[in-house]
């Protein structure tokens, strides 16, 4: 941190900040320090404490398929789920885990088509992450069900009773909304990789490795032709992603929105969802990023102004996330529905009695929780210094990951446990079994992550230098930038 | 035969009583037959030793014995040998248990055989129609031709059928806690009955139940000849005899006391004062009350005649809830309140010779009450009423009030009218404490107790568990082994009803016969076997004995029937139709003479007592359960998870405080929301200490609004300690502290807090509406002036379309319900006919504090207090509120939100506008659940049907849960004997699917499939009218639940559904369900303090209507020209 820091200063000194972007990867840094740089996390001897936390990782997540299969063998009474509150954490982690998994491909797709080229540096791990989230999001609907065994009814096989799924349950579209997102994201992301699986399998001295990446890398060759339809099929298939990142959330929201439960029933949820998970996405990379740039001093590649980029878009879907929660307690309270107004004010917030907010709401804790994190914690980000003062921004980030996860609840679980008749209103107790499957959770992304990192190349080498200035065509010819740059590297 | 039923019963079978007998071919008397194969299995090696095998000399070991298959087959051999092979002849042509080889020619896989029969009952039988299949009687129905049920039941005799099969029932004979068989218990019967020939009966003791039998009094009186010293006694504990010492001296003649009763007649009372009486309760009062108190206040259109209900009760009763006017009086002062009635009905003018009994000094204390207006209201109105008034006391009540409510009324006029005296049911016998004397005297040798469970529920002054001591031979008859087993020497097993012959007394005095549906599965004795055996008559072939009661009273001189023939055929007749109509048992009752003279001297020698009860003062009351009654049901599940009607409790009962006295003693119970503690189904109470007379006991608190202050009510019949796998260990027993003296209230108690917290499982545990119009209801001259001011309340739905159309609901049948919330008293006999017809699993206490009970209907309950605030989430609790009920089952919507969200279709409608559940589809995503509005679908968490309750009770070690979450580790698999219960027509649900109430789907395809029948090939398809009821209805005594089709134009549901007040719940979300609700009318004196209140649940909305109404009224008269009219009011002015 400390050259970035005094790189910035001579910036500043200089007197260029007004002309010039900060560059996307340090100056100094040219082709083949980036494939030496990256490739040899991949190619090094495995570090200990890589040992170590893919261990400790591994068993954590080892809790996740044990306590499904109790689940399963006894029946979802283990958690505690009950009437009415039919789903808590298994849907909560559900969306949780789907809402991080949108950062990975708004990052490939929306970010490449955008021609924001700063996500180059990124996009790799945001994508692993996502198809890590999705695989931890899909067990929770897949195994909340009562009868496992009969899961596939969810799809449309044809059987011998010629029932159809039905097609107006929202629930039907997030299994197909959620099983397209995961194929075309697996599928863009291991296009994005071949490249640099072929960069990979060329350096390997071990035959055996020049073997399984050589297959993995599909026989590129990085000839001319390659790339020119390299590139076509990855603009395609961000065209294909883009819209995908939007439907996917929106399809989750609408398992809330198109349903009749007070808190539940509300049209702004698509586009507060997709902006939460975009929030929630980016808190999760960022949450990634940082230790790994440090672990594996990629300050060059990732460097502060792709963490100053993707604070400010912390910051602004977390506004829109506030907004969002704003403006549902003022329609709640405007549309004069006795209903929602009383779950929004009496079941979240307060519940005013005798004297205004004499008691306090059953989930008070979880509204507080959520409304701290995603609204007020990431407003630090409107000042530079927070932007750049790692340790603040992780703190931020990990209060937008707990926030998206209590976001998620107070929808589910507030809005459940007091809906219209006061009769059955309930309230919502996890078991040691709903902890430890989403802790298992947890501990199954971390450690794939981990897997990610050690046996794929984390950065997108080739990307990355698609935006050196070298790449430039007019690199040499531009002398008021590009020589002064490498001057002041050198300086 | 003078009294002939009017017809016989539509739909059944015209087959005659003994079903078994004359339906079977009789079997050849050489020759093997078939049941011979399994004479012969008892005859085996391993059966016998199995029969002859050793139980520990622990008695708890009787009840811990699960039933497996297996077992369950040596049993019904078991049976079958003792019967046909062992001592007592061949009884019965056993070979009927087995599977029919040849089926009778009206048996029908499937279809259910109705039989008539009766549930005993300390107050009257039920006369009952019992659903059999395959000789499985599986459900209850009350008898439609009779009129003390007119085809409904109670929550009790509903749950009946459960304690036939419970698993825990006594199987063998025990000597000493000693396996054993008849024969040896015969033996030893026949060495005693030697020794009471000897001293003609003086060493024995006899205590039963209040059986209502004529056979039984019969063989009693046979009994007492042969042994003229004995000592019989009836121990009913909720039975204390007071009002049978009031009515014996306000109409004795001479020193004789007339066996007689005063049964009211609500059909004709206008006006209704019950001091601490639970009329409507359907234990307490009876069907018959509830029905004719219900049928006179039916308000079906505004005009109706509805009568006036005044409640005066220390706790919440369903009676208080039903009341239009209720005052919390602690049971002590209920003396005090009834004399400032009669001293203010005096002072208005009202003569007799109550006016001379009154206490002038006597004072009311209810401090916070406006009690003085209240009774002058009170008393002017029942006044006015004169003889179409009646002021009931609760039979609990001492004596003396009674005598003094006896007085009143008959001042009134009301004895003759509302009150008609009748022939007493029981025949008096020796009290429970001339036995206790007599025993601490040595004189008893042998007690014998027919059911019941003295050692448990005798008041605690006799030390009934020293006396038995003290007794050297015990025998007890009884279908459960319980406390009184544990001292007894000669455990018997007893018959169920279901499973005997018999007859009894309905609570309007006729005569009633019992049927068995069943052989007995364990081979137990019904009462009428033992009492012959006592006198050394063989034990009775089928219902000999019955019958020759039977024929006794058919040849009273006042009838006609004289020969044999005419004998058999009345039999017939008699035990096909389940009794003899309205047919009184007794011909000879007279009717007695009002005795001023005795009762004023009764009154005079026996003041009515008047304490006052407060905070250094507290009143004990110990009353009955909703669920355990007097303790009796303690191992019934459906009972013990049946939900309190006022508490909403489940497996347990509370100390039940007012919310002032919690406050004063600090006392907390609430839920209290939080990550710690609190939960769905969860509320927590202190734990205090009760002293009175010296004795403790420990209980734990519920705080109940409407709960008289300084009063706690502590309900009988929990904390057994020798019970079964269903009962053990829930609630704490209140009979320790129960005395002779004071058997139902006594003041001078005081508390302690311990500081500790207990948690209770309750099935509702918000009680405001939060304002919202969920329960709509109105006084009657609202009503009146505004029919339609269910319209008021709640905005109709913005729009009547959507993308998706449900089918074309244009079927034959449209199934509907409509739900009267004025006449539901709440008393849950719905819920639990629907358990007892769907196959609804219990599910545990710990479940239920989970939030996953699976009861089908449920009746929600609000209190509703418009002129004080609370907030009950921050126990800032109601102390005087209103209460008001609604059943709700599910609503079949036809545009219903639980369908769109399934998404694999198992949830759908079909054309007669049934949202119909397809278990095989449904893979338990609950989704339908969450988004059902109303909340009435239900998830199987565990395989709750599949487990043993006693695995959803034990604590285990597996992270404290019960053994439910041990999965497959756990024991597995439901009794066999409660699978015999099941409704074969209705699937046994596994766990992880979504179930909710059908409308009884399986009566209504039975029902279209006789239709098409009939109909062959006309078109004549459609059902006749109302031909097809659901369990909940059927079940209704209050007939406030009605089902029919809306395209039958006849059907009463098409006109109930027109009423102004009907509505829908939650109309505005556009569900627009098939389920709707009358909305409640209240009949309130307007002269009553607080009466503007009552009834007004919206008050604030309503009022607003009003207002609205006559702003707009008022604009009117400004317009010129409209002045003359404007005067008028729109609806037809004030009552």
């Amino acid at each position: 941190m400390s050259t970035l820091a005094s790189q910035d200063n001579e910036y500043i000194e200089r007197g260029w900040r007004l002309l010039q972007r900060r560059p996307l990867v340090a100056p100094g840094r040219d082709y083949h320090w980036i494939t030496d740089h990256v490739s040899s996390i991949v190619e090094m001897k495995t570090p200990l404490w890589w040992w170590i936390s893919t261990l400790i990782t591994g068993c954590i997540a080892s809790f996740t398929p044990m306590l499904l299969l109790y689940l399963v063998c006894t029946g979802v009474g283990v958690w505690g789920l009950n009437r009415p509150v039919c789903w808590a954490w298994d849907i909560t982690n559900f969306v949780f885990w789907i809402g991080i998994g949108h950062a990975g491909t708004l990052i490939s797709a929306i970010l490449f088509l955008t021609r924001q080229k700063w996500r180059t540096s990124v996009n790799r791990s945001a994508e692993a992450m996502t198809i890590f989230a999705v695989i931890c999001a899909g067990l929770f609907p897949l195994f909340h069900v009562g009868r496992i065994w009969v899961a596939w009814y969810l799809f449309p096989i044809p059987n011998s009773n010629a029932i159809w799924q039905n097609f107006r349950s929202p629930l039907l579209w997030d299994v197909f909304a959620v099983s397209t997102y995961f194929t075309v994201s697996i599928i863009f992301w291991y296009v994005g990789l071949i490249p640099d699986l072929a960069t990979i399998r060329d350096r390997a001295k071990d035959p055996k490795r020049k073997i399984i990446y050589g297959i993995l890398a599909l026989g590129w060759r990085g000839s001319n032709r390659q790339w020119r339809h390299y590139e076509k099929a990855y603009l395609i298939l961000a065209g294909i992603a883009t819209p995908l990142v939007l439907s996917v959330h929106s399809v989750v929201s609408f398992d809330f929105a198109t349903s009749v439960i007070p808190g539940w029933h509300t049209t702004i949820f698509p586009p507060y969802f997709v902006a939460g998970a975009i929030f929630g996405g980016f808190g999760m990379v960022l949450t990634l990023l940082i230790p790994f740039r440090e672990i594996y001093g990629l300050h060059d590649v990732i460097t502060s102004r792709h963490i100053d980029n993707m604070c400010k878009i912390i910051l602004l879907t977390g506004s829109l996330v506030g907004y969002a929660y704003i403006m549902e307690i003022f329609i709640a309270w405007y549309s004069g529905n006795q209903y929602e107004w009383w779950l929004f004010l009496r079941s979240r917030v307060s519940q005013p009695g005798l004297h205004l907010a004499e008691t306090v709401a059953p989930y008070w804790w979880a509204w507080a929780a959520m409304f701290f994190c995603n609204v007020i914690s990431h407003q630090v980000f409107w000042f530079k210094a927070c932007r750049r003062n790692l340790y603040v921004v992780f703190a931020v980030v990990m209060c937008v990951n707990a926030g998206m996860w209590f976001e998620r609840f107070v929808i589910i679980v507030t809005s459940l446990q007091r809906d219209f008749l006061p009769s059955s209103w309930g309230y919502f107790r996890p078991t040691w079994v709903d902890v430890f499957t989403f802790v298992g959770t947890l501990g199954l992304f971390t450690f794939l992550f981990l897997l990610f990192v050690r046996f794929l190349p984390m950065i997108t080498m080739f990307e990355v230098k698609g935006v050196l200035p070298e790449a430039d065509p007019h690199h040499h010819g531009d002398h008021s930038h590009g020589h002064d740059e490498h001057e002041g590297a050198q300086a | 035969m003078e009294c002939q039923p009017a017809h016989y019963m539509r739909g059944l079978p015209q087959v005659i009583g003994m079903k078994r007998k004359y339906n079977h071919p009789e079997q050849p008397t050489t020759g093997k037959a078939y049941w011979k194969s399994v004479e012969d299995l008892a005859h085996t090696e391993h059966f016998q030793r199995y029969l002859e095998r050793e139980f520990p000399e622990n008695a708890d070991e009787m009840t811990k014995d699960p039933l497996t298959r297996r077992t369950f087959l040596k049993l019904m051999g078991a049976s079958l040998a003792l019967a046909g092979v062992g001592l007592s002849a061949c009884r019965r042509p056993e070979a009927h248990l087995v599977p029919y080889t040849k089926t009778p020619e009206w048996i029908v896989a499937g279809r259910y055989l109705p039989y008539a029969t009766a549930h005993p009952r300390r107050n009257g039988a039920v006369p009952l129609l019992v659903s059999t299949y395959d000789g499985r009687p599986t459900k209850i129905e009350g008898n439609p031709i009779h009129p003390a049920s007119k085809g409904k039941t109670d929550a009790y005799a509903q749950a009946s059928v459960l304690d036939l099969y419970d698993p825990d029932r006594l199987r063998f004979f025990f000597k000493d806690g000693i396996e054993s068989t008849q024969a040896e218990f015969f033996s030893a019967l026949e060495k005693l009955r030697a020794e009471w020939a000897k001293d003609q009966g003086e060493s024995l003791a006899i205590i039963t139940e209040e059986y209502l039998s004529p056979t039984m009094e019969r063989l009693r009186g046979d009994l007492t000849r042969l042994y003229p010293n004995l000592t019989w006694s009836t121990w009913e504990p909720l039975k204390p005899g007071f009002t049978e010492e009031a009515l014996g001296e306000a109409f004795a003649v001479g020193k004789t006391e007339p066996r007689l009763r005063l049964v009211p007649d609500l059909s004709k009372a206008k006006v209704v004062v019950s001091l601490d009486h639970d009329f409507l309760n359907p234990s307490e009062g009876g069907l018959i009350g509830v029905r004719e108190f219900s049928n006179r206040r039916r308000a079906l259109h505004p005009g109706a005649e509805m009568n006036r209900l005044y409640a005066a009760e220390p706790r919440y009763t369903l009676t208080g809830a039903m009341a239009d006017h209720r005052l919390r009086i602690p049971a002590s002062q209920i003396g005090s309140f009834l004399t400032a009635i009669g001293r203010e009905l005096a002072l208005q003018g009202l003569t007799g010779t109550f006016a001379t009994l009154i206490d002038t000094a006597s004072k009311l204390s209810l401090p916070g009450q406006d009690i003085d207006k209240a009774v002058h209201e009170l008393a002017a109105d029942l006044k006015s009423a004169g003889s179409e008034g009646i002021l009931l006391v609760g039979e609990h009540q001492p004596a003396n009030v009674q005598a003094l409510a006896i007085a009143i009324n008959e001042a009134l006029g009301a004895i003759g009218t509302t009150l008609v005296p009748k022939a007493a049911l029981a025949v008096p016998s020796a009290s429970l404490k001339e036995v206790a004397d007599q025993a601490k005297a040595g004189k008893i040798k042998t007690v014998i107790v027919f059911g019941g469970n003295p050692v448990y529920n005798a008041p605690a002054d006799l030390g009934f568990v020293d006396l038995f001591k003290k007794i050297p031979n015990k025998i007890h008859h009884t279908l459960l082994v319980n406390e009184t087993s544990k001292v007894s020497n000669w455990v018997v097993p007893a018959a169920h009803y279901l499973e005997s012959w018999g007859d009894a007394l309905a609570e309007d005095g006729s005569y009633l016969s019992i049927q068995p549906m069943i052989l007995p599965l364990y081979d137990g004795l019904t009462t009428v076997d033992l009492l012959c055996k006592l006198q050394n008559l063989p034990v009775p072939i089928g219902p000999e004995q019955v019958k020759k009661t039977f024929a006794t009273w058919l040849t009273n001189p006042r009838n006609s029937v004289t020969t044999p023939e005419m004998i058999a055929e009345s039999w017939e007749k008699h035990v096909h139709d389940g009794g003899q109509g309205t047919c009184q048992y007794s011909w000879e009752f007279q009717e007695p003479m009002f005795n001023p003279q005795s009762l004023s001297e009764f009154l005079i020698k026996h003041p009515i007592k008047h304490s006052v009860p407060s905070k250094d003062n507290i009143e004990i009351v110990k009353a009955h359960d909703y669920s355990m009654d007097d303790g009796r049901y303690n191992n019934n599940g459906w009972m013990q998870e049946f939900p309190d009607p006022i508490t909403k409790m489940t497996w347990e009962n509370a100390a039940l405080i007012s919310p002032t006295m919690a406050k004063d003693f600090d006392l907390w119970s609430g839920i209290k929301f939080g990550p710690i503690e609190g939960d769905a189904g969860i509320v927590t109470g202190d734990v205090i200490e009760i002293t009175a007379h010296g004795v403790t006991i420990t209980a734990p608190v519920l705080i109940v609004p409407g709960h008289a202050d300084y009063s706690i009510t502590l309900p009988l019949g929990y904390g057994r300690t020798m019970t079964g796998r269903v009962g053990e260990g829930s609630g704490f027993d209140v009979y320790p502290i129960r005395t002779t003296e004071a058997p139902y209230f006594e003041t001078g108690a005081t508390i302690k807090k311990l500081g500790h917290h207990y948690r209770f499982a309750v099935t509702q545990d918000h009680f405001s509406m939060e304002g919202r119009p969920l329960i709509k209801e109105a006084p009657k001259d609202y009503f009146e002036r505004h029919p339609d001011f269910v319209s008021y309340t709640e905005e109709p739905a913005a729009f009547d379309h959507g993308f998706y159309n449900t089918p074309p609901m244009k079927a034959v049948h449209e199934w509907a319900m409509s739900i009267d919330l004025t006449t539901c008293v709440g008393c849950n006999a719905c819920v639990i006919a629907c358990q007892a017809e769907n196959n609804i699993p219990i599910v545990g206490k710990d479940q239920v504090m989970r939030g996953r009970e699976m009861l089908w209907i449920r009746i929600d309950r609000y209190f509703s207090s418009p002129n004080e605030k609370f907030v009950q989430d921050n126990q800032v609790l109601p102390h005087d509120p209103q209460m008001i009920m609604q059943p709700l089952p599910c609503m079949q919507c036809e545009n219903a939100p639980c369908e769109t969200v399934c998404p694999v279709n198992a949830t759908v409608h079909n054309e007669e506008g049934l949202n119909v559940m397809v278990y095989n589809r449904c893979i338990g995503t609950r989704y339908c659940s969450n988004n059902c509005p109303y909340k009435v679908r239900h998830f199987n968490y565990f395989d709750f049907n599949q487990r043993p309750i006693a695995n959803a009770k034990s604590e285990s070690l597996f992270f404290g849960t019960s053994k439910l979450y041990e999965g497959p580790l756990a024991p597995k698999g439901s009794p066999e004997t409660i699978m015999l219960q099941k409704n074969p027509n209705v699937t046994v649900r596994m766990r992880g699917v979504m179930e909710k109430c059908t409308y009884c789907v399986q009566r209504l395809e039975a029902a279209k499939i006789d239709q098409l029948d009939k109909a062959g090939p006309t078109p004549n398809v459609m059902i006749p009218t109302d031909s097809v009821q659901t369990a909940c209805q059927q079940a209704c005594p209050s007939d406030a639940i009605i089902f029919g089709n809306l395209n039958d134009p006849a059907s009463k549901v098409v006109g109930l559904k027109k009423l102004p007040h009907n509505y829908s719940l939650l109309a505005y979300l556009n569900t627009r369900p098939r389920t709707t609700y009358l909305a409640r009318i209240r009949n309130p004196n307007p002269k009553m303090p607080g009466a503007e209140y009552i009834g007004m649940a919206q008050l604030k909305e309503l009022r607003e209507a009003e207002l609205h109404e006559h702003k707009e009224s008022k604009e009117e008269k400004t317009v010129p020209g409209h002045a003359a009219e404007s005067t008028i009011q729109p609806h037809g002015g004030q009552s």
